[in-house]
């Protein structure tokens, strides 16, 4: 973790075990022709065994950043290693990794399975130790999978993407925007896949955009907005940064005037039915003491630590230094 | 089964291969219907046009194969080796699979490797089934035999007696001759599929390249600098059937090809090498 990551570093190992992370990104930066910096002195390191999500909006450099991680693209700075190995193009390490980068594609006028073979195989790897029951468990296409990929869904596509990827148990998953295409059902069972996946062992960094994902599958989070790096830690400690409250009173308007007024209030605002306060250091009960000391009626009042929170926070501090 | 092994499935099942074979045999079999059906007459000239050796195959089927090679070298042989070179590594890219490939890992000079033998084999297989369609078809209307003295342009000039053993050894040359003779086509295409994700876009460039050499090719105002062009000595191997020797344009020609090979496939290989893959 970089030294001025906010708000806590992930877990370091014990002093006397040497750190030896799964990935690691130390002042990452690519500039594209146009002079464009898609990815901007970004550095991070991901544990084995962490299920890291890599956050940021639309442009911040995700998707660049897992490319440079896997070869694909040559970094104009800086540097990537995976397992302790240096990443050049076509790395042999990469061989221990599974990757699914953007919308899974195929061969379209060759089979699933026949996918998954060529793939496998154009590796060097024999077919039939590479755990192919499981990655057809993945996929769960049925018979579908003896079909030409040119007859699949979006979702049927990305659900063969995330086989190919588990083909040969992989120590490292790097998956990016894996649910891209997939309706709820199957996106709650990619979910559960990955958390089976970590469970296993392996170590998992994925990109999303959807924070409630993240939330639910991640131990790790990264937040980048505009190439940089905004944010990392664990996503307890990312979200315990960010505490808010939710409030229903019988005058809203008036209740907000008066919350506005209490210390550690940072801001309120409406949320039919009722309000969402920011806070920092301030306490749940001084808020509703001060309702009802103002005589506004409390009939609700719960507390939020949500990523999507942290998030937002996070993304404002960043604009606001930036600017 | 190693990365080839994955090449010869992927070409093998894939519909455009299939085609392109199948025009192989298709386009003899028409030729010679036609020719059987409405004999050619004597050509006038110099002698070494297309109408010659329409002309000659009526003498031996023998010699079908090398009027069917003329006539389909300057056009549709390049379309085809422009059509293999081109879809080499931008076929993959389009698709989307490159980068799975490239994170497998595949080595990136191992796949251009694999990719650009891929398209040599399969250029020179389609040559090689039009050629043996022809003799087939030649030998089976016309006759498995050598040919006596022909003349040709109104008694100017003379074709040399051959026997079929002679004919056959030229056709070898011949094909073989031909088929190096596209090598710039398919180096070309690849090269320019290394930067592309257009396998169309890439072949279409070979196949231009090969146009815009045979437009400035009849242009002799150029002078010497047309030695150079890759299409300059494209039917030099003619000499092997109308005057019975290789002529030594053969050699220049083979030359002029493995320059062309060299210079397309070291930039295709280096920019490959050096390409940040964004499909």
């Amino acid at each position: 973790m970089p030294p001025d990551a906010s708000p806590t570093p992930t877990a370091a190992p014990p002093a006397s075990v040497p750190a030896s992370p799964v990935v690691e990104v130390q002042s990452l930066s690519k500039r594209f022709d146009q002079n464009v910096l898609a990815v901007d002195d970004l550095t991070f390191t991901v544990e084995r065994g962490d299920v890291c999500g890599l956050l940021g909006p639309n442009g911040a450099g995700k998707t660049t950043t897992l490319r440079m991680l896997l070869g694909l693209i040559r970094p104009t700075g800086g540097g990537t290693r995976v397992f302790g190995e240096a990443i050049v193009p076509s790395a042999r390490v990469l061989a221990r990794v599974g990757a699914m980068i953007e919308q899974a594609a195929f061969v379209p006028y060759l089979t699933g399975l026949t996918n998954l073979r060529l793939h496998w195989e154009a590796g060097g790897g024999d077919f039939e130790k590479a755990d192919v029951e499981g990655a057809l468990a993945v996929a769960a296409l049925g018979d579908a999978i003896h079909r030409k990929v040119r007859t699949y869904s979006q979702g049927m596509r990305q659900r063969l993407g995330l086989a190919r990827a588990l083909l040969g148990q992989p120590e490292l998953l790097v998956l990016d925007e894996p649910t891209n295409g997939l309706d709820p059902q199957e996106m709650r069972a990619v979910r559960g896949l990955l958390r089976r996946v970590a469970d296993g062992g392996t170590t998992v960094l994925l990109s999303s955009h959807l924070l409630s994902e993240v939330e639910q599958v991640c131990t790790t989070a990264v937040v980048m907005d505009r190439g940089r790096l905004v944010a990392s830690g664990t996503v307890a400690d990312l979200m315990q940064a960010a505490v808010s409250a939710y409030l229903e009173v019988d005058d809203g308007e008036r209740a907000a005037r008066v919350l506005r007024e209490v210390p550690g209030v940072e801001g309120v605002a409406p949320e039919p039915p009722g309000l969402s306060v920011a806070m920092d250091g301030v306490e749940r009960w001084q808020l509703v003491d001060a309702l009802v000391h103002a005589g506004v009626k409390v009939t609700t009042v719960t507390s939020r630590h949500r990523l999507e929170d942290a998030f937002l926070g996070l993304l404002g501090e960043e604009t606001e230094r930036t600017s | 089964m190693s990365l080839v092994g994955t090449e010869v499935v992927k070409q093998g099942r894939r519909l455009r291969t299939w085609v392109v074979f199948g025009l192989m045999v298709a386009i003899p079999v028409i030729i010679t219907f036609a020719l059987w059906a409405n004999p050619p007459s004597q050509p006038g000239g110099e002698g070494g046009g297309g109408g010659d050796f329409f002309f000659l195959s009526r003498s031996s089927g023998l010699l079908l194969p090398a009027a069917v090679l003329l006539v389909a070298s300057r056009f549709l042989l390049i379309g085809v080796a422009a059509l293999f070179g081109g879809d080499t590594i931008a076929a993959e890219a389009s698709w989307g699979n490159l980068r799975s490939l490239l994170v497998r890992p595949v080595q990136r000079g191992r796949l251009v490797l694999v990719k650009l033998g891929a398209a040599t084999v399969l250029t020179a297989l389609s040559t090689l089934i039009l050629v043996l369609t022809a003799l087939i078809a030649g030998v089976i209307v016309w006759g498995w035999h050598g040919i006596a003295g022909v003349s040709l342009g109104f008694g100017f000039f003379r074709v040399p007696s051959q026997s079929a053993g002679l004919l056959l050894w030229h056709l070898v040359i011949a094909t073989a001759y031909v088929t190096w003779s596209l090598a710039a086509a398919v180096a070309f295409g690849f090269m320019v599929s290394t930067m592309s994700d257009a396998p169309i876009g890439a072949a279409a460039a070979a196949f231009g390249l090969y146009v815009v050499s045979a437009i400035l090719d009849a242009v002799s105002a150029i002078g010497s600098i047309r030695n150079g062009f890759p299409t300059h000595y494209s039917d030099a191997w003619q000499d092997l059937f109308i005057h019975n020797h290789a002529s030594f344009e053969m050699v220049l020609g083979s030359l002029v090809q493995l320059g062309y090979v060299v210079a397309f496939c070291a930039i295709g290989v280096w920019w490959f090498r050096r390409k940040d893959v964004m499909s």
